[in-house]
């Protein structure tokens, strides 16, 4: 299993398969592995290096920057500020899952310069030759960054630092205080049958299935035994019928706590704040005590990105303290610039940023954190029997 | 307004004139009460579109003029539907005349092929055409080739719902204009097109609506740009606000000015021809 | 003389000047020339390409060419995804009929109402509101269907319930609404498109030779617009069968149809796997309406004659 090919490869042959080109040839005589850079796998190619963008701080050229992201990730102050300075103008594609984004830059490349990723999906992009790593001591906005946020061991190759770290968050169950009672502490609440139809979470099939590997106690959630997967599919068909929707964002399952359709609902940090802003009843939150699932962000240099060069300088302009303050206030989720907590505190928002675990970041490793899994297939397919019609 | 208005009519069909009336309005009220509530919803105070009501607010009508990528999404997405609804129409309409009209041996088997790309799931078709035009074609991904992937699930509406207007369509009116001398471009501008017009207008009016509310083709296909799907559908994180239901409101008012201007200025138009046409 | 009529076929026995057999059949075709490159280049290429991939294996999320039908295996491995299809084929048959039943008579006053112009306008009118993002319609849904919603309330100060009820919506019932909700205007368009040229002179007459209104409607009115039906109906079929995102807002736990389970495996970036079932159900509906296509065939009469 351990063969790998090259995307042109692959090509070549879907292209050869479909044009009908004597599919049984294809099938009798297996293609061979071709080792090339691109599909290396990690640590095999150290003489990459690290990316002369990051080698210095050079001043960048004026230009476009693509940068492919999640609407969290970027302000109109910071890009307005990219171009008045440094006369880079970025064009922002956003993306929904990592898996899109993912599936998206192996077929286009350079055509992008600077992509978002959550924590484990950032060393498959690396281990598929699309991103390359960086020095991360060398960007000049990292000194603002919490040290630990620099020291992840899953983005930490012999080529360098895999991504520019951004912010994180865990999942986190909210719910309505008057109706859940006593206050829950665990993921069992949410199988209650006291509590049918009063559940929302959000339509991640991956994270659903990390979620009851958690609840029901797996070892590696990312790698259940069968005997592991069979107890935690129990466990989602015990769920299923407090299920009142699986929604497709988080302002949805606000809503519904809202409204006062849902009482419990699991989503990243916020939604307590988010609830009474859409005037709702008072909503706790709390990370359940078998431990959670959760991201960490980055934005990842993208492998030949045709404006490479302008991705730290960039960055340099748009990932400051004020601005990251600022998207701390837009968004509430903890970000990795401490410089940015100083600003919070020093503007009166010490409180908020502290109940956001923003001076916290360590807690960041207490979450299996988002990737792929080992077992999506089997994954995939428990979950479509659980939730099926 | 009514066709039959001055004839006698019956009490039947008065009533049943009446009736059709009322499912009419019960339709209209059918479409129209989800909008109601989504330009209600544009005036929200708080983030989250829902009830309760937070409040009333204009404070995003008011942010909308400081989002320049809001509205550059928006000129995007008009950009590609005006396109695609172009080329899926006239690509389309001259399709159907073949599949309805030159003996096809097997014309049950083109129109089901061509049926197959709206029975697909648009995300198998987003990654197919991905696939593609990379790495066969080597694109650059752009708007251009986005309005390539819009054209493959809207052509067929508009194949398919020209064809159903040909057909049964009465030659005879085509020959009596051949006979009476008639060019075929000008048998085709003056008898064919005014009779399938309903129907292009239709095929038009669908593609633009598919198209301009696509996303995960689009997504799969567009370049370092956003329209306004992109824009809306990817606030997974922390939801959409009722930003874009201002944004939707004001979009929504201006196709409808725009139509009634259309409207308007056609109408005038054929006056003023009408009148310079009874003076010469 | 000669008369080329518009695609190419002759439009009264050639007299004149005779062009080539060959020539004369291959210039029948050519309006469909660019739809069919768009069709093959863009479609029927890039799909061939993935009917390859679904026969492959994913690793570590990259295509690997390794042949496998373990994709289409699981398919019927798992009963779940069968009951779901046969499930999502009713959906989709129940929303045709009630589709078509609603749309019918809004064509109907449409055309037999209204003047010409004031059809455009409401047509207009129709459509217009689908211009605006499906998503933010779909949350006005379920703030009129929500348990808390408009609907509740309203019926609760009409009287008519007490207690606010939570079947509108997040079950079958919902995804049937917004489904109708979604497909009409695709509906209204395809039968109006085809019953605007209905000559309503037919249906008086049939009535003073003594036909009842319902003989009139079913022998006379009906077989003309049938190619507006039929293609009404491939409008709201066909495209359900793909449908995922209804089911995901509106659909609860309850309302899943066949697309939700394959889309659950594109965004894992398992390409192969959700590819296979997918090709499955378009095999599935081609064999369908290769085997009712009788029932597709709509002659030309007025040519035949």
């Amino acid at each position: 299993m351990e063969r790998s090919y090259s995307r042109r490869d692959i090509l070549r042959m879907g292209v050869a398969g479909s044009a009908g080109l004597v599919v049984a040839a294809c099938a009798g005589t297996s293609p061979t592995p071709s080792p090339s850079a691109q599909a290396s796998a990690s640590g095999a190619a150290p003489a990459s290096g690290a990316a002369s963008p990051s080698a210095g701080q050079p001043s960048a050229s004026p230009g476009p920057l693509n940068f492919l992201t999640w609407s969290d990730h970027w302000s109109q102050p910071g890009l307005d500020r990219a171009k008045t300075q440094a006369g880079i103008v970025v064009n922002i594609t956003e993306l929904s899952d990592n898996s899109d984004g993912f599936v998206k830059l192996a077929q286009v490349h350079g055509q992008l310069d600077l992509v978002s990723a959550d924590a484990l999906w950032v060393p498959l992009y690396f281990d598929n030759g699309l991103v390359q790593a960086i020095d991360i001591n060398s960007v000049d906005v990292a000194s603002e960054l919490y040290s630990m946020a620099k020291q992840f061991t899953f983005w930490t190759r012999p080529e360098g630092y895999l991504g520019y770290p951004w912010g994180w968050s865990p999942i986190q169950i909210a719910y309505n205080v008057a109706q859940v009672t006593p206050a829950p502490n665990d993921w069992q609440v949410l199988i209650d049958p006291k509590y049918k139809k009063r559940v929302v979470m959000e339509n991640q099939p991956t994270d659903i299935m990390l979620m009851s590997a958690r609840a029901t106690g797996a070892k590696d959630a990312y790698n259940m035994t069968d005997a592991e997967l069979a107890t935690a599919k129990d466990w989602l068909t015990k769920l299923k019928p407090n299920v009142l929707k699986l929604v497709s964002q988080n302002s949805e399952t606000v809503a519904a706590l809202a409204d006062g359709s849902a009482w419990l609902g699991t989503g990243n940090l916020g939604m307590p704040d988010r609830v009474k802003d859409a005037k709702g009843p008072q909503v706790d939150a709390y990370v359940p005590k078998e431990g959670s699932i959760g991201f960490i962000d980055s934005e990842m240099t993208v492998k030949g990105g045709q404006n490479q060069s302008r991705v730290i300088p960039y960055l340099n302009i748009a990932a400051r303290a004020d601005l990251v303050a600022q998207n701390f206030i837009d968004n509430g989720r903890p970000l990795f610039n401490e410089k940015a907590y100083q600003v919070l505190v020093n503007n009166g928002h010490k409180d908020r940023a502290d109940r956001y675990l923003y001076n916290q970041p360590e807690q960041a490793l207490n979450m299996t954190l988002k990737g792929p899994g080992g077992r999506v297939q089997d994954y995939i397919d428990t979950f479509n029997s659980v939730f099926g019609g | 307004m009514d066709v039959l208005e001055g004839m006698p009519v019956s009490r039947y069909a008065r009533l049943t004139r009446w009736l059709f009336r009322l499912w009419g309005l019960i339709v209209i009220a059918f479409l129209y009460l989800p909008i109601a509530f989504l330009i209600l919803f544009s005036f929200e105070d708080s983030r989250t579109i829902g009830l309760p009501w937070a409040g009333f607010s204009t404070r995003w009508y008011e942010g909308l003029p400081q989002n320049p990528q809001l509205l550059q999404a928006v000129g995007n997405s008009i950009m590609v539907a005006v396109a695609v609804a172009i080329l899926a129409t006239v690509i389309g309409t001259m399709a159907a005349f073949p599949l309805v009209r030159a003996g096809l041996r097997f014309p049950n088997a083109v129109r089901i092929l061509v049926t197959m790309p709206i029975m697909l799931p648009g995300i198998l078709i987003g990654i197919a055409l991905l696939i593609f035009l990379t790495r066969v074609f080597g694109l650059q991904l752009s708007l251009l080739t986005v309005v390539l992937g819009h054209l493959v699930f809207t052509t067929p509406y508009v194949i398919l719902i020209v064809a159903a207007r040909l057909q049964g369509f009465d030659r005879a009116l085509e020959w009596a204009a051949a006979d009476l001398g008639a060019s075929p471009p000008r048998a085709l501008r003056e008898v064919v097109l005014p009779l399938i017009a309903p129907a292009v207008m239709a095929g038009a009016l669908i593609t633009v609506t598919l198209s301009i509310d696509e996303f995960i083709t689009t997504f799969f296909l567009i370049g370092p740009q956003l329209t306004l799907p992109i824009y809306i559908y990817t606030q997974i994180k922390f939801g959409v606000t009722p930003e874009v239901n201002a944004m939707a409101t004001v979009l929504l008012i201006g196709t409808l000015g725009a139509f009634g201007i259309g409207a308007a200025a056609y109408s005038q138009g054929r006056r003023l021809l009408r009148l310079r046409r009874r003076r010469s | 003389m000669t008369v080329r009529a518009v695609g190419g076929e002759l439009a009264s026995p050639p007299t004149g000047r005779l062009l080539p057999r060959r020539l004369l059949r291959l210039g029948r075709f050519w309006p469909f020339v660019p739809a069919a490159v768009l069709l093959v280049a863009l479609f029927f290429l890039p799909l061939a390409n993935m009917v390859v991939y679904s026969f492959w294996k994913t690793v570590l999320f990259r295509i690997v060419p390794e042949w496998t039908t373990a994709n289409y295996v699981r398919f019927f491995a798992n009963e779940t995804y069968l009951r779901t299809f046969l499930k999502t084929i009713v959906m989709a048959a129940v929303v045709t009929a009630a589709g078509l039943a609603a749309a019918g008579p809004f064509a109907y006053f449409l055309v037999r109402y209204l003047s010409r112009r004031w059809q455009r306008v409401i047509l207009i009118a129709t459509i217009v509101p689908f211009w605006t993002s499906y998503l933010l319609r779909v949350y006005s849904w379920q703030i009129i269907l929500g348990e808390r919603g408009f609907l509740n309330q309203a019926l609760m100060a009409l009287g008519i319930i007490h207690e606010p009820s939570s079947i509108f919506v997040y079950n079958n019932l919902g995804v049937f609404l917004v489904l109708l909700y979604v497909y009409f205007p695709f509906a209204a368009l395809a039968i109006y498109a085809s019953l605007e040229k209905f000559d309503f002179d037919q249906l008086r007459a049939a009535q003073d030779l003594g036909a009842r209104p319902d003989q009139a409607m079913r022998r006379i009115l009906i077989p003309q617009i049938r190619p507006g039906l039929i293609t009404a109906a491939v409008f709201v079929f066909i495209p359900i069968l793909g449908e995922y995102l209804t089911p995901n807002l509106v659909g609860g736990t309850e309302g899943v149809l066949i697309s939700n389970l394959i889309v659950n495996f594109f965004r894992a970036a398992q390409i192969p796997a959700g590819t296979a079932p997918a090709l499955l159900i378009a095999l599935f509906v081609t064999v369908l309406l290769v085997v009712f296509r009788k029932y597709l065939r709509i002659d030309d009469v007025v040519t035949r004659v």
